[in-house]
């Protein structure tokens, strides 16, 4: 019976979430203009780089631009901010009543972004209209690469809440964070593959890239939606994300165990 | 009422006290600014890895554009250490704040701008003059001291385009109170367009980020000038030659909207 209780809970915490979203939804539209803007830039940015050459390195152009459109777009999306609320209830001791509820802190912030990203759905309406005038949408490459990426998809939202998660968690050793937390942004930014994909990474830059678990929230299934997956073949694509996504619960899981023993409640 | 040197000096002494207060909490500013500048560098690199794959863009060589990118970002880092307050516009307006400043023998806005400052604009500025500082090896410029000189003229215009654009939106709020997403979005536009040549734009687009928002003047029209590559420029050469001019134009006639639009300023009382 524990399970559905704490199911209820969770789906609980899950709707707060969502209207949460709800209350912001402005800041939202505006996060979506700024990301309508960066798209357009990107694409004259490749265009003009492509030049008169309708392919490079086997990349079509137009597969290009389709990939900066959904890259930017999918990542708007996928950027969980519970690293500053995991910051807050520290630092203001409310950590305390959340640690304190039979749930469990990390169950609670995972349904939390779920509630989350739930609330932001409505928001494509507003999103998909301006990507499509600022970039390039194409529908994916072929049926089957569609349903890949939106299985994609999950696994690059279960990467990006978890990695997130764990950078959130650093705040229980340290409430002096502003600065980590840019460094993990920028190299966040560089190596989701949104700006430049991995194709076009210099050799080095590359070999880096692939062994970091960024790839798996923008590189991986865009390239799939276009019809390029990153790894030769969907499946193995799949797996590689798959494959990060449990090695992120597993490292929570010992992170966890050692922040909790490590909480610092102040005042209260 | 105080004369042109006692100003100065009353000013310096603000801005004096707001870079100590800063630096109260040293290792804070220092790795705001280190971080600040890592992020316009990394910016840079995402430029750079495209440049450097594809040889050029737009016509213009991987130095022309790190030049160009250079001088808008020294200009951006002025602008962000003489004029960052202005985003806080809404909050000192809404607060009751700007009554205070009204009360005092300074002009409100001088007040407002050496409120406090954001020391990672020295991170913007510091990346800014060492991509310039690369750059302008590599670029093909005969130095002299009148290029030079033009050179610190323009990177100054620049940050005055950009502050008069923030200064009469900034001026909005005294009737609208919250204008920050709208100043929010066209910096991010001076600082995502700015950077590049703008051959690489459409035609209307060239326009529209000339006359309807002076992009244009802030980098793009100075670094063509200085590059000599006037050619490939959407107006008459003569116009991007006194972009300068234009960020001090631009600059007083922000002032006069600010003092207009401050005549509807409601307080929110104390």
């Amino acid at each position: 019976m524990t399970l559905a209780r704490n199911l209820d809970a969770l789906v609980a915490y899950g709707r707060m979430a969502t209207r949460r979203m709800y209350i912001y939804r402005f800041n939202v539209i505006m996060m979506i203009v700024l990301t309508g803007i960066t798209i357009y830039l990107l694409t004259l940015l490749w265009k003009a780089a492509y030049g008169d050459r309708t392919e490079v390195d086997g990349i079509p152009l137009q597969s290009m631009l389709v990939y900066l459109t959904i890259a930017n777009l999918q990542l708007r999306f996928l950027s969980p901010e519970m690293d500053q609320d995991i910051q807050e209830r520290i630092r203001e001791g409310q950590i305390g009543f959340d640690l304190n509820r039979p749930v469990g802190y990390p169950g609670q912030l995972v349904a939390g972004a779920a509630g989350q990203m739930i609330g932001l759905l409505p928001m494509l309406v507003v999103a998909v209209p301006i990507a499509f005038v600022a970039g390039e949408l194409r529908p994916p490459a072929s049926v089957e690469e569609g349903f890949a990426y939106l299985a994609s998809l999950v696994l690059a939202w279960l990467v990006a809440v978890q990695m997130n998660l764990l950078i959130g968690l650093v705040s229980f050793w340290t409430l002096e964070m502003t600065g980590f937390r840019m460094m993990y942004r920028l190299i966040g930014n560089f190596a989701t593959g949104a700006l430049i994909p991995l194709w076009f990474m210099p050799d080095l830059l590359r070999s880096i890239v692939q062994l970091l678990p960024f790839q798996a929230i923008a590189f991986v299934p865009v390239s799939i939606y276009v019809g390029e997956p990153a790894t030769g073949g969907i499946w193995s694509a799949l797996a590689l994300q798959a494959f990060w996504a449990v090695v992120m619960v597993l490292v929570i899981q010992l992170v966890w165990r050692r922040a909790f023993r490590h909480t610092v409640i102040q005042g209260g | 009422m105080a004369t042109v040197a006692q100003r100065i000096s009353i000013l310096l002494a603000l801005a004096g006290a707001s870079l100590r207060s800063e630096f109260q909490y040293r290792a804070n500013a220092v790795s705001a600014v280190i971080s600040g500048m890592i992020y316009q560098l990394t910016g840079f690199i995402a430029v750079w890895i495209i440049v450097a794959r594809f040889n050029e863009i737009g016509g213009w060589s991987l130095a022309e554009i790190t030049f160009l990118y250079g001088m808008r970002l020294t200009s951006h880092g002025i602008f962000y250490a003489c004029f960052s307050q202005l985003f806080e516009a809404d909050r000192v307006m809404v607060t009751g704040e700007y009554d205070r400043y009204l009360l005092r023998p300074m002009p409100p806005l001088l007040q407002l701008f050496t409120r406090k400052l954001r020391v990672n604009c020295f991170g913007d500025l510091i990346g800014g003059l060492l991509l310039l500082g690369f750059a302008s090896a590599g670029v093909d410029v005969a130095w002299s001291p009148q290029t030079v000189f033009y050179l610190v003229l323009a990177v100054t215009g620049g940050a005055l385009v950009e502050g008069a654009v923030q200064i009469m939106l900034g001026s909005l709020s005294f009737r609208f109170l919250q204008t920050m997403s709208l100043r929010v979005t066209v910096n991010e536009v001076f600082n995502l367009y700015g950077n590049y040549p703008f051959t690489i734009f459409p035609k209307a687009l060239e326009y529209l980020l000339t006359f309807a928002l002076p992009v244009a003047f802030v980098a793009f029209f100075p670094a063509s000038v200085v590059l000599e590559r006037e050619d490939g420029l959407h107006v008459a050469p003569w116009l991007a030659v006194i972009a300068p001019l234009v960020g001090v134009g631009l600059f007083l006639v922000a002032l006069r909207v600010w003092r207009r639009q401050s005549r509807h300023y409601q307080s929110s009382g104390h």
